[in-house]
């Protein structure tokens, strides 16, 4: 741990802490309890004793003034108004800002400065009677920050003087088992056993404690938790504990306190390596300098003669208390560099890999130890990844909570009466993705809020509360996070969506279309049915952007809405993005990877259901309509490794450059026609030997089934994405490497599922038709 | 070498949830119900630690550790009282008769483990 | 040994702690007063705690003042481990470690 290293801490502490006081500011005007005045209070004193520790006197000051006015809010004295509120939210964000250039590096530039003695003034406002001048609040904090860097030793552990009680022994204390206790959260660096006053055997009481330890320990508790370990000794013992860094008077003291010992103290405390030689030299020699009190001026001295090193110890012990009282809930809790999580996590997919290899080649060998050795390898492999995994799990009420400071800040810009309700706070998800979901969640806020809630006026007419309501919702679902963004404003308007999208050319007038569809219209390219783009949600960033961003994350987002009613925004995200568990299919030569969370089940089709569904695009599943997607049709995969069927490009390509918009019956004549020209030939090949399966997939509701050569079986893979030239290649999603070294194509279920309903959905009344005459 | 603990308490609850603890810390535990039961249990066998209510039916704890005190075997033996706030003149009559750790009801598992391992670590 | 007439010597088996202490005690003090060298074999020490630390160093205090060797010798790991805590081992530790070279360095 060096300088930089805390620093980084201080970073991270104090932007949590700064979240976790605005989540109290949010609160605190609907319930004022003093539990929610701490936390803001402690949020504040938190930050002004790390920052002290590092030496950032203007977030000293800043902060100072502030908890001045927190300190009369806690006290009763001053009441929490909305004003207040507003006050210390800009504080926060403007400590925020500052935090930030700590963690930039940059010294704040003369706007910062501006803003901090904007807000001080507001704070001495509140204060009622003005504070003392800037001067005089610089120099009450200087003096106290001089005071306290000065005189610190150089040793950076803990000293701990014992001295145990003739009686320990016989009261069943053993002094060595409080020792015993000490590593077990620090490390005794140095130790010293004072035997001195052990007498010879022939004098000895075998059963009095003749012993005393000097010990030189090194820990991150605090002080009460060294004492503590003491706690049943204290009466028949004497314990001094020093901190680290403490002052030279500090064993000045502890040596005058001690003086029967036979050896100088000092010399044990330079053994203990808690006194340099010339830290000793000094103390002692001040020591014995006559007419001068011994206590105060000898740290003057040091500092004088610049001997000792400035260090903030009251500073960094007020500190370590805060954080720990801070930290109480969350003792037990290690905060992880999230790359090197994400390296942890890489390693674990090479090792999944490496392992299915392993299992592969003790196949191939077939001796029965080493199959076994191989499985129970894999069986843990896959323990450990799922650990693994969950350590980046994170919930996402902590990104939920933020919206309140959005909702808040937007309903007041837009003069709408807006609240915020949140459920499902609790649902966990990989932190990779909370924290790619913020900006598109962020933007489906302000546009429920801009486009979906009408004004007081427009609700009290329909029969509406006057206030809006937002909801966030999120839940659990098949492998899958769903996150909902549910307004009850007017909802998307038919009419004007349809109006806007035969403008823009994207349907025909005249068209039919279903409502899922015109809800998707939302998501094209330019695409606002607003004619004002208004100053929030109107900033170029359409809805376009946000279903790119959530496809990034092999998401879909999806739109339910009435009219009149409300809108719901649905986010369908994978719960991590890293790894997933895959049902390995193979196409003659080609092995593909379906998701297995997303596999409902997989069947061999018999010969007169593969006749049946030839030249067919759905199939009869024990009286239910599965519409199909051949794989082999779809990736164009050569039958035979060198034969290439020509027919099939053209197929393929043709059923590529189908809009989804264009009439579905011509869709249909292009595969047919392109599976009716191959179906001599498939049926030439595959009658003989050649069984077709199908793996029935879902997703969001909507079933597909995939028709592939083999099964091969359940497969853990590690999704590395499509690099450049690949990207946006259509049904595939990413690949792997088999445990054998070939690539296997991930396939993107959720896009094929999107594929094949696009057709059913134009045709349902067709394939009832067919269901029934089936 | 495991490290023994002999509970003493007539709440079989406590008793459960305190050797559930030493136990899954890695001591070996004895219960005993109440101080005559307890006597009983110091049988020649090693003991790192006696932990003993103040308040039981037939003998009390403070009675029991006056006893315990007399046997060769465990007259070192550490002693843990549990006692509740505001047993001030129990706890001088327990630590004259040798108990000088006290743990205050009621206590979490973890705060019992805490006090524990500082006398004998498992 | 080369001297085998005047070693004595002593083993010290299972707890070496405050419960045995007294009767560890009498009997190093009875083997130092009939040998000039004595060597305490402690490898079926199972338990060592303060009482057995202080008495250690005590019988080395002895025997130096009587002018006499005693040595300890085959350390089990209980042993070894609790010397190692208090920094001792040097001074109880190796077979080397004779009367002569005396005590936990307190000594004026």
């Amino acid at each position: 741990m060096n300088l930089d290293d805390a620093l980084h801490t201080f970073i991270v502490e104090a932007r949590d802490l700064l979240e976790e006081m605005e989540d109290a500011l949010l609160r605190i005007e609907q319930a004022p309890d003093a539990d929610t005045i701490n936390a803001i209070f402690r949020a504040a004193h938190t930050i002004k004793g790390s920052a002290g520790l590092f030496g950032l006197d203007h977030v000293v000051a800043f902060t100072h003034v502030a908890e001045s006015v927190l300190d009369l809010v806690r006290s009763d004295k001053l009441p929490i108004t909305a004003e207040l509120v507003a006050t210390f939210l800009g504080v926060c964000d403007h400590l925020g800002v500052l935090v930030d250039h700590v963690a930039a590096g940059t010294a704040p530039d003369d706007a910062t400065h501006r803003a901090s003695d904007e807000l001080v003034n507001k704070l001495r406002g509140h204060l009622g009677e003005p504070l003392p001048a800037k001067p005089a609040t610089a120099a009450a904090v200087q003096p106290a920050l001089s005071a306290a860097t000065s005189g610190g030793v150089e040793t950076d552990h803990w000293h701990l003087s014992l001295r145990f009680g003739a009686a320990v022994l016989r009261n069943g204390m053993d002094p060595l088992a409080f020792l015993r206790y000490l590593t077990t959260f620090g490390r005794i660096e140095r130790i010293v056993t004072l035997a001195d006053a052990v007498p010879r055997l022939s004098e000895l009481d075998a059963e009095a404690c003749y012993l005393g330890f000097e010990v030189g320990y090194h820990t991150d508790v605090d002080k009460a938790t060294i004492e503590g370990a003491f706690e049943f000794v204290r009466d028949d013992a004497h314990i001094s504990i020093l901190p680290p860094h403490s002052k030279i008077a500090a064993y000045q003291r502890l040596i005058e306190d001690l003086p029967h010992e036979e050896l100088p103290l000092g010399e044990i405390l330079v053994r203990c390596g808690s006194l340099t030689k010339s830290e000793l030299a000094a103390a002692l020699s001040h020591q014995s300098a006559p007419g001068e009190s011994p206590i105060r001026p000898i740290g003057e001295i040091l500092v004088e003669r610049k001997a000792v090193r400035p260090q903030v110890v009251e500073a960094a012990l007020d500190k370590q208390k805060q954080v720990k009282e801070h930290k109480r809930t969350e003792s037990g809790l290690i905060r992880v560099n999230a790359e090197k999580l994400d390296e942890h996590i890489n390693l674990i997919g090479e090792l999944i890999i490496a392992s299915a290899s392993a299992r592969l080649v003790a196949q191939r060998v077939g001796m029965p130890a080493l199959l076994e050795a191989a499985a129970r390898l894999s069986r843990l492999v896959e323990e450990v990844r799922d650990s693994a995994l969950t350590l980046r799990m994170v919930q996402i009420g902590a990104t939920f909570n933020r919206f309140q400071r959005v909702v808040r800040d937007v309903s007041a810009a837009l003069g709408k009466d807006i609240r915020l309700e949140i459920s499902g706070a609790e649902t966990d998800l990989d932190k990779t993705v909370v924290e790619k979901i913020g900006d598109p969640l962020t933007h489906l806020v302000r546009n429920s809020m801009d486009h979906g809630i009408e004004s007081a006026e427009i609700r009290l007419a329909c029969g509406k509360p006057a206030h809006g309501t937002v909801r966030l919702n999120a839940y659990h679902d098949s492998g899958s996070i769903v996150i909902e963004v549910a307004d009850d404003g007017g909802g998307l308007c038919r009419e004007r969506i349809l109006k806007k999208a035969i403008e823009r050319g994207l349907i025909k007038a005249g068209q039919q279309i279903s409502d899922q569809e015109i809800h998707e219209l939302v998501f094209e390219p330019g695409f606002s049915t607003v004619e004002q783009v208004s100053d929030l949600s109107g900033r170029g960033v359409g809805m376009d952007v946000v279903k790119r961003n959530i496809t990034a994350l092999r998401g879909t987002v999806e739109i339910d809405s009435v009219e009149g009613v409300g809108t719901t925004m649905r986010i369908r995200l994978p719960l991590t993005l890293a790894i997933i568990d895959g049902f390995l299919v193979a196409v003659n030569a080609a092995t593909f990877v379906v998701p297995l969370d997303m596999v409902v089940e997989c069947m061999e089709l018999s010969a007169q259901e593969t006749e049946a569904a030839h030249g067919r695009d759905h199939l009869n599943l024990r009286g239910e309509v599965l519409p199909f997607i051949r794989l082999q049709q779809l990736f164009d995969i050569p039958e035979v490794p060198d034969v290439i069927d020509p027919e099939a490009d053209g197929a393929f390509a043709d059923d590529n450059t189908q809009s989804r918009y264009e009439s579905s019956s011509a869709i249909l004549t292009a595969e047919g026609a392109a599976a009716l020209a191959r179906d001599p030939e498939l049926a030439f090949l595959l009658q003989p030997v050649k069984r077709e399966n199908i793996v029935v997939v879902q997703y969001s509701g909507r079933r597909a089934g995939l028709v592939v050569d083999s099964l091969m079986g359940e497969f853990q893979t590690v999704i590395r994405p499509l690099g450049v030239v690949f990207n946006g290649l259509d049904g595939i999603s990413g690949f792997t490497i088999l445990g054998n070294g070939n690539v296997a194509l991930i396939l993107d279920v959720p896009g094929l599922v999107r594929r094949v309903a696009g057709r059913e959905g134009r045709r349902t009344a067709k394939a009832t038709a067919y269901a029934l005459t089936e | 070498m495991t490290k023994n603990i002999l509970i003493v308490d007539d709440s079989a609850s406590l008793r459960q949830v305190v050797s559930i603890a030493l136990k899954s810390a890695g001591y070996e535990v004895v219960e005993a119900c109440d101080g005559r039961d307890a006597l009983s249990k110091l049988d020649g066998r090693k003991l790192h630690l006696i932990i003993s209510d103040v308040n039981m039916p037939n003998m009390d704890g403070i009675s029991f550790v006056k006893a315990a005190k007399e046997l060769p075997g465990y007259k070192f033996t550490p002693i843990m009282m549990l006692t509740t706030e505001g047993g001030a003149a129990r706890k001088q009559e327990g630590q004259a008769a040798g108990a000088k750790a006290w743990v205050v009801k009621p206590f979490q598992p973890a705060q019992m483990l805490t006090a524990v391992s500082k006398l004998v670590l498992p | 040994m080369s001297h085998p007439a005047t070693v004595t010597r002593v083993a010290i088996a299972g707890e070496f702690s405050i419960f045995t202490a007294a009767a560890v005690r009498d009997q190093l003090l009875a083997a130092l007063g009939g040998a000039a060298e004595v060597e305490v074999d402690l490898a079926q020490v199972t338990e060592l705690d303060s009482a057995g630390v202080q008495l250690m160093l005590a019988a080395k205090r002895e025997a130096a003042a009587q002018d006499k060797v005693l040595r300890f010798t085959a350390h089990s790991a209980a042993v070894l481990d609790t010397l190692e805590l208090c920094d001792l081992s040097a001074h109880c530790g190796g077979p080397a470690a004779t009367g002569a070279a005396d005590t936990a360095g307190a000594t004026p």
